[in-house]
């Protein structure tokens, strides 16, 4: 065979292994960096499409900065270089986007699914005197300076909305609480673990570990329903208040995105759902898994985020006026 | 204790077969990316997670523990030979290091440098065997007020301890450091500040792109604006250690790694501000040691390395990330389902001693893998200028390009470097500008939450033992440019970083 021959050989089965591979593969764009809870739900479901065989090829890209809305410009802007993107986001893109840090929102994209929910989650130390979450309820009711509040995020944003909607469905004004901010869930943990708050509220995932050692007593969550590993916790619609909350993560598609790929995409979540690998993975992950798609998620995403406009209104972090 | 039988738990992880081969994987791939100027141990790990994701808990946590300190092992290279710190903590570093590697001294710059990241990792490692559950309640003790006190005493002493006549420069340098450090979303009420409305400033400006730019790009600028012809550095025959260093250097290098270690249990900047109290402490305070540069590069080197290892004594006894790498770690922790915390102990016995005890090896292995690179590294300081400026622009803006992959921060980051050179030209120093911007978010934050607390009163300065504490060495800090009036001639001895 002449050298020329050979070399058109390869030339050909590079081309056509890259034509092959394109088609198949998943793309998934990260609003964040590795390691946090949005990179392990996206790569842990492509681990998971990929070991069931629906998909052949995942491949991931972390975009971080601006609160998010870098990827999602990234996302809109470069969505046709890919032949399936898939952006994730969690219940953050709709409070930056109420803030307008970014010109982004929910509507700009094809929401797909939702795939795993985390709620909120008030705690006190173990020897608190408070007994349960009426207790403090009361005694922020005589004095709303009376307990200290820390969360892992600034003031306006999630930890700071799920305590402003607890309190005000107790019928406390949020504004007189004293809410101290820190710099990440495990921070905050540390400050109330060393008495400089009273009361942290924070996201039942990064606290769980905490409350199963006995470090720190749960006093209520935002679930809908018990939560199996801290079943002796009561929800706060229990407890009278009606309230409830999920930060959930899900997957979104670009904006023209075809129905048939959306298809192709819900037969292949289904079928991950279904598999005892994503079981194992939420077991592990300590997630609560969600099945809310296509247009029921879209359908969901605009009534959580009335929710939050009214709340963040209430609290001067919005401005009730036509949007911008 | 009772930890004896967790130690042989651990020796036995530790000494697999499997993990031994991690642990030098770990070490190597660390301390290789932490040498690139700009990169340090934050994108290492970052790069190392999808190998991770293959290997089984225990030998996954060993191999990134070793791709940590490894990377903080490499990091002091670029910061001793062109001046580019790729992390906060070798800052310190670059201030002895740079000139001694300038006069001709950069293989002995990296001698000293490796043999005291060895003794302040090794220090570190023994201290986290013994101490870390006890340790534990250190980092409880630390609240808001006290982490703002620190924050004034490290500013403090940067004005305190400037060169003669430099005082007011370096005051101001800081003031501008501190300012560079308000651009982003306010921690505490969540609004933008100095934005222009750009997504690229949302999350303030980087580490790596500040230093870079005032460190690195501004030196390479600098040497273009020298001119005086293309000499390279003259070779001295210095390109191993002084047969008396060893000595020389022992008792810096003990009381930086306790001094370090106990700073680096603190969550926050624990491993550079535990780098710079140890220099300033070597250069100031012992001056009868005499002015020798050698221990300004054995400080902050065995300091950062015994922080980064007391940085895991909250990681793994409470499950508190101190630092953005150690947050990394937590995640790929949590992606095994391993939730550190205090009951990782008794969950997770052989893993919690094992990673401990592969530190010994890790430190081991690091040496023998830096000490032979050290003559071929130190000939980059050799190279012509019109080979090396451009190496070391190349270089740094490579390194904030792969941290960011946002163009946007190539402008500003040149943008940051001319003004750099106009302060220098002006005889502003530039070190008490990176640490003002360092330490500006965590003052802030700590500052606003105290203030919160006491609803606007002061008496936290007093009311607290460890406040009361940190408050007397301040007012000491302050009184010290005082005395010096008084005090007669004794010559500046502050090379410009």
């Amino acid at each position: 065979m002449p050298t020329w021959l050979k070399l058109a050989l390869v030339a050909v089965t590079l081309c056509v292994w890259s034509v092959a591979t394109a088609a198949e593969r998943v793309h998934i764009v990260i609003p964040a960096g590795p390691g946090g809870g949005l990179d392990g739900t996206a790569r842990e479901a492509g681990r998971v499409l990929v070991e069931l065989g629906q998909v052949e090829r995942m491949s991931f890209e972390n975009v971080s900065g601006g609160g998010g809305g870098r990827a999602m410009a990234y996302f809109l802007e470069n969505a046709g270089r890919f032949d399936a993107p898939l952006l994730v986001n969690s219940t953050p893109l709709l409070v930056r986007s109420l803030q307008g840090v970014f010109p982004y929102g929910h509507r700009d994209l094809t929401p797909v699914a939702a795939l795993v929910a985390d709620y909120g989650v008030f705690v006190v130390r173990a020897d608190d005197a408070r007994a349960d979450w009426d207790a403090v309820l009361g005694s922020l009711g005589t004095n709303p300076r009376a307990v200290t509040v820390g969360g892992g995020s600034t003031r306006g944003s999630l930890d700071h909305i799920v305590l402003a909607m607890a309190l005000r469905a107790a019928d406390i004004d949020p504004l007189g609480v004293r809410y101290l901010p820190y710099d990440g869930g495990g921070k905050a943990m540390l400050a109330l673990l060393g008495g400089e708050v009273d009361l942290l509220s924070t996201g039942l995932g990064e606290t769980m570990a905490y409350i199963e050692a006995g470090e720190v007593r749960a006093l209520a969550v935002t679930s809908a329903h018990r939560i199996p590993a801290i079943a002796e916790v009561p929800t706060l619609t229990e407890l009278g208040h009606s309230l409830v909350f999920a930060n959930w993560r899900g997957l979104f598609g670009p904006p023209d995105m075809p129905a048939a790929v959306l298809e192709e995409h819900l037969r292949r979540l289904d079928a991950m759902r279904d598999s005892s690998a994503w079981q194992a993975v939420l077991e592990r992950r300590g997630w609560d898994g969600l099945d809310t798609t296509g247009d029921d998620f879209a359908a969901f995403l605009d009534a959580q985020e009335a929710e939050l406009r009214e709340i963040m209104e209430a609290l001067g972090f919005v401005q009730s006026r036509p949007e911008r | 204790m009772g930890a004896w039988e967790g130690i042989a738990t651990g020796l036995a992880t530790a000494f697999n077969p499997a993990n031994l081969l991690w642990v030098v994987a770990g070490c190597l791939a660390g301390t290789f990316i932490g040498m690139m100027p700009g990169l340090g141990p934050i994108t290492a790990i970052a790069l190392m997670i999808p190998v991770s994701y293959s290997l089984d808990p225990a030998a996954g946590l060993i191999m990134m523990a070793g791709v940590y300190y490894g990377a903080v092992f490499g990091g002091s290279t670029s910061s001793i030979l062109i001046n580019a710190p790729g992390v906060a903590s070798t800052v310190a570093t670059s201030f002895d290091g740079y000139p001694m590697a300038r006069r001709g001294q950069a293989g002995r710059a990296l001698a000293l440098a490796a043999h005291a990241s060895f003794a302040g990792g090794t220090i570190g490692a023994v201290a986290l065997l013994v101490f870390a559950p006890a340790l534990a309640a250190l980092a409880k003790e630390f609240q808001s007020p006290e982490y703002a006190l620190m924050l004034v005493f490290a500013l403090s002493s940067i004005a305190a301890f400037a060169d003669r006549g430099q005082v007011l420069r370096s005051l101001a340098a800081a003031l501008v450091g501190l300012m560079l450090g308000t651009v982003g979303t306010d921690q505490s009420a969540g609004v933008q500040r100095f934005t222009f409305g750009r997504l690229d400033l949302t999350d303030g400006l980087s580490f790596v792109l500040v230093a870079m730019a005032t460190f690195a790009l501004a030196e390479a600028f600098r040497m273009v604006l020298a001119g005086n012809g293309d000499a390279p550095t003259p070779r001295v025959a210095h390109a191993r250690l002084h047969p008396g260093d060893p000595k020389a250097i022992a008792p810096t290098v003990a009381r930086s790694s306790v001094l370090g270690f106990l700073v680096g249990v603190l969550p926050g900047a624990g491993a550079t501000l535990a780098s710079f109290f140890s220099y300033e402490f070597q250069k100031r305070f012992r001056r009868r040691d005499g002015v020798d540069d050698a221990r300004g590069v054995a400080a902050p080197e065995a300091a950062n390395n015994a922080a980064c290892t007391g940085s895991f004594v909250p990681l793994l006894t409470l499950g508190i990330p101190g630092s953005g790498t150690t947050a990394v770690l937590l995640g790929v922790m949590l992606s095994y389902g391993v939730q550190p915390g205090p009951r990782l102990l008794e969950v997770e016995p052989a893993m919690f001693w094992g990673v401990i005890v592969s530190m010994y090896i890790g430190n081991l292995v690091l040496l023998a893998l830096n000490l032979p690179l050290i003559p071929h590294l130190s000939r980059i300081i050799h190279l012509r200028r019109r080979v090396l400026v451009p190496f070391v622009i190349a270089f740094s803006l490579l390194g904030v390009y792969l941290t960011s992959l946002n163009a946007f921060d190539i402008h500003l980051m040149l943008g940051f470097a001319l003004a750099g050179v106009v302060l220098r030209l002006a005889g502003f120093p530039l070190a008490p500008l990176l640490l003002g911007f360092i330490l500006s978010g965590m003052l802030e934050d700590n500052l606003r939450r105290t203030m919160l607390l006491a609803d606007g009163s002061l008496a936290f300065f007093l009311d607290r033992p460890v406040s009361l504490g940190l408050t007397a060495l301040c007012v000491l800090v302050w009184l010290a440019p005082l005395r010096r009036l008084t005090a007669k001639a004794r010559k500046p001895d502050r090379s410009t970083a």
